[in-house]
Parts: C-alpha cells; structure tokens; sequence
C-alpha cells in the first residue's frame, strides 16, 4: 500500500474519478468482500470500472459473520453482477483469536488473507483490496496490520474516502447499502479476555435479530457480559425503550435469546465501545 | 416522584457512585463490572432515564466516578430488594 504517496482528491466524486482510475491500472481487482457499506461500493465501484471478469469479491465465511450480513453481500453481489467466491475461514479454532486479546482482530484478518489471497491469486487476480477507509485509520484496527503483511491494498483509504463519501457515492450508484448501518464481525460483542465460542457469537446474533424484529433500525449491538446483555441504540431512541411497555418487550427478547439480564447503555451505541471499556488505545 | 429511594448494595465504588446519583435524583442499586457500571433500579426509576438531560448528568457523574460506561437493567426482579422507605 502507498498511502502516503497520494493527495487525496476534494471530492467525493473526484475520490470516485480517482480511484477508477487506479483500479483500470491494475486491470483485475479482487475485493475482500462483507457485503458492508465500504467492501459493498468497492466492489460494486471495481465492477463497473473492470467489467465481468476482471472483479471477484471474496467472502470469508466463519461463525463469526452475521447470517444478515451474508445475505446482504449474496444480495447486492447478484444485484450488480459482481462474482462472487466464498471461501470457510477457521479462525475459531486458533487458540490466539478464541483467548480473546485485545489484537484478536490481527488473527481473524491473518486467517482471512492468509486464505484470500492465494484463491485470488489462483485465479489470476494478483491486487486484493480491501474495504479500509480514512476514518478506519485513526481507529484502534490491528487487524490492519495483517493486511499490511498480506500486501493488501485499501484504496478508498488511499484516496481519502471516508465513511460519509461512501455512503454519498454508493446512494449515488442506487446501492442499498448506502445506509446500512455499520456491521462489524461479531466477536466484536465480546469484551476482551471472554473467550470467542460459536455458542456465545449464535447468543448475540440471535438477540440482535430479535431486537430487529422489535423494529429497531439503525446502529444495534448487544454487548456481551456472560449473564447480561448491554444492549447500545441509537441516542436518539434510547428513551423510548426505556418506556415500560417496551422495556417488557425488549427483556422478553432477550431472555429468549438466552441472556438472564438485560441493561441499557445510557450513552447509546458508540463504535468500539468494548475497546473503550478496556481503556485500548486509539478508542473513541 | 414513584420511584424508591434504592441505594448501595454493592461494591464500594457501586455505593460511592449510587450515592452521588441519588443526589440527582437517580436512586437504585449500582452494580460494578470493572469500568461498567450498571443501575438496578425499577421500571420508574428507569423511565425517568428517558429524560436526556437527567441521563447526561448521571453519565457525567459516572464518568467522574472513574466508570466508562454506565447502564440501566432493565426488568430486574431484585430492584426493590435493598429498597428503602421514601420518595
């Protein structure tokens, strides 16, 4: 990656002039693919830049990636016509990304491109980017690292895109992701030193689901804290779900998704929140 | 107000930081979780968190307290357990 050789565009849409030229430069481009706002518009950006046949978007698959998530990348890969390879990754079983640290990221991403990489490369394609934008690289992510040793590109980083851009210029190309919320793995849930099972990453992601099914939109997560769930709104709704009638609800929920206690965060959904939890460096 | 005057029934920091609460009006247990502080409180006392400028006021003074992150359980069964007379 170069990102220090490049001045970043005005624009947005100068970002977008860009960085289609730097993808026609490099001719065959596979993404490391999530179906989220930023790997969405690359891939969708490259595709319609490349053509068929010279964009693949790679999604890693693990207990650790949302269900919705998966279906969302299946939808708008098929919706834009972008190939799609889905390859199992095993991170789970490495010892050092189950202890749970607080570099646990740097693992799950090793294990990603360590297997990304060579099936793109099999297939001709020798540029795996990624979907790391500006605001990415003030944010405590170790497993950036691992796509620095991977030699993987971040292009919407390189030329400046941030997250407000991205989502201004996927609504531009009619993706349905432009207003997604943020989508992080799921271990994300976990505080730092609880150990990474499938059964407490199935725990969370059931009770996420189900506070969806209650109607909440917009940024969810539920933090785990072995018999507790910490769930984190939207400011802007925090006092309606501290309204009885919905408070019941919202226990209800959770309960069914296995959590004895259910607590809401009074600040609401903050991204990170468990690094700040832990006093990590770099948190918001 | 219907909310009972609920307060200690922790840890020290959890009582310290229930105290300087109650002070604003914000009565319940507090339970400690290292930098998590969780309020145990009943379906009243959580309801008048709803009020935006009441809960900035209990973040700040949990962030004074030393804790990062301050939460309210809700349906909690043993809310009214270290309950005290009043309010």
């Amino acid at each position: 990656m170069q990102h220090d050789t490049t001045t970043s565009p005005e624009s947005a849409t100068d970002r977008e002039l860009a960085l289609a030229d730097w993808l026609r430069a490099r001719g065959r481009v596979a993404v490391g693919y999530s179906g989220g706002v930023d790997s969405a518009y690359l891939a969708v950006l490259a595709r319609r830049t490349l053509g068929a046949g010279a964009t693949l978007a790679i999604i890693g698959r693990s207990p650790s990636y949302p269900a919705e998530q998966w279906a969302t990348a299946r939808r708008v890969a098929e919706q834009f016509d972008v190939e799609v390879l889905e390859l199992d990754t095993d991170e789970l079983n490495d010892p050092r990304y189950a202890a749970n640290p607080n570099n646990r990221c740097y693992f799950c991403k090793t294990e990603l491109w360590g297997r990304v990489i060579p099936a793109a490369e099999a297939r001709g394609f020798s540029t795996v980017a990624d979907g790391t934008n500006a605001d990415d690289l003030g944010d405590y992510r170790p497993g950036a690292q691992a796509a620095r040793e991977h030699r993987v590109a971040s292009p919407l980083a390189l030329f400046g895109f941030t997250k407000a851009d991205i989502r201004a210029r996927s609504r531009a190309l009619g993706l349905p992701t432009w207003q997604q919320p943020s989508s992080p793995c799921l271990s994300s849930r976990l505080p730092y030193g609880t150990s990474v099972t499938p059964a407490r990453l199935q725990q969370v992601e059931r009770a996420e689901a189900a506070l969806r099914g209650l109607g909440i939109a917009g940024d969810l997560r539920v933090r785990y804290h072995d018999d507790l769930a910490r769930v984190e709104l939207s400011h802007e709704i925090l006092h309606e779900w501290l309204r009885p009638a919905r408070t019941r609800e919202l226990c209800r929920a959770l309960r069914e998704a296995g959590f004895a206690r259910v607590a809401l965060d009074l600040r609401g959904f903050r991204s990170g929140s468990l690094n700040v939890l832990h006093g990590v460096a770099g948190a918001a | 107000m219907s909310v009972r005057r609920v307060i200690g029934g922790g840890s020290p920091q959890g009582e310290a930081l229930a105290a300087a609460l109650a002070e604003r009006g914000v009565f319940g247990r507090v339970e400690a979780r290292g930098p998590l502080a969780i309020i145990v409180t009943d379906a009243a006392g959580a309801e008048q968190l709803g009020d935006a400028e009441l809960r900035r006021a209990a973040l700040a003074i949990a962030r004074e307290q030393g804790f990062s992150h301050l939460a309210v359980e809700l349906g909690a069964p043993a809310a009214g357990d270290a309950s005290l007379p009043g309010g």
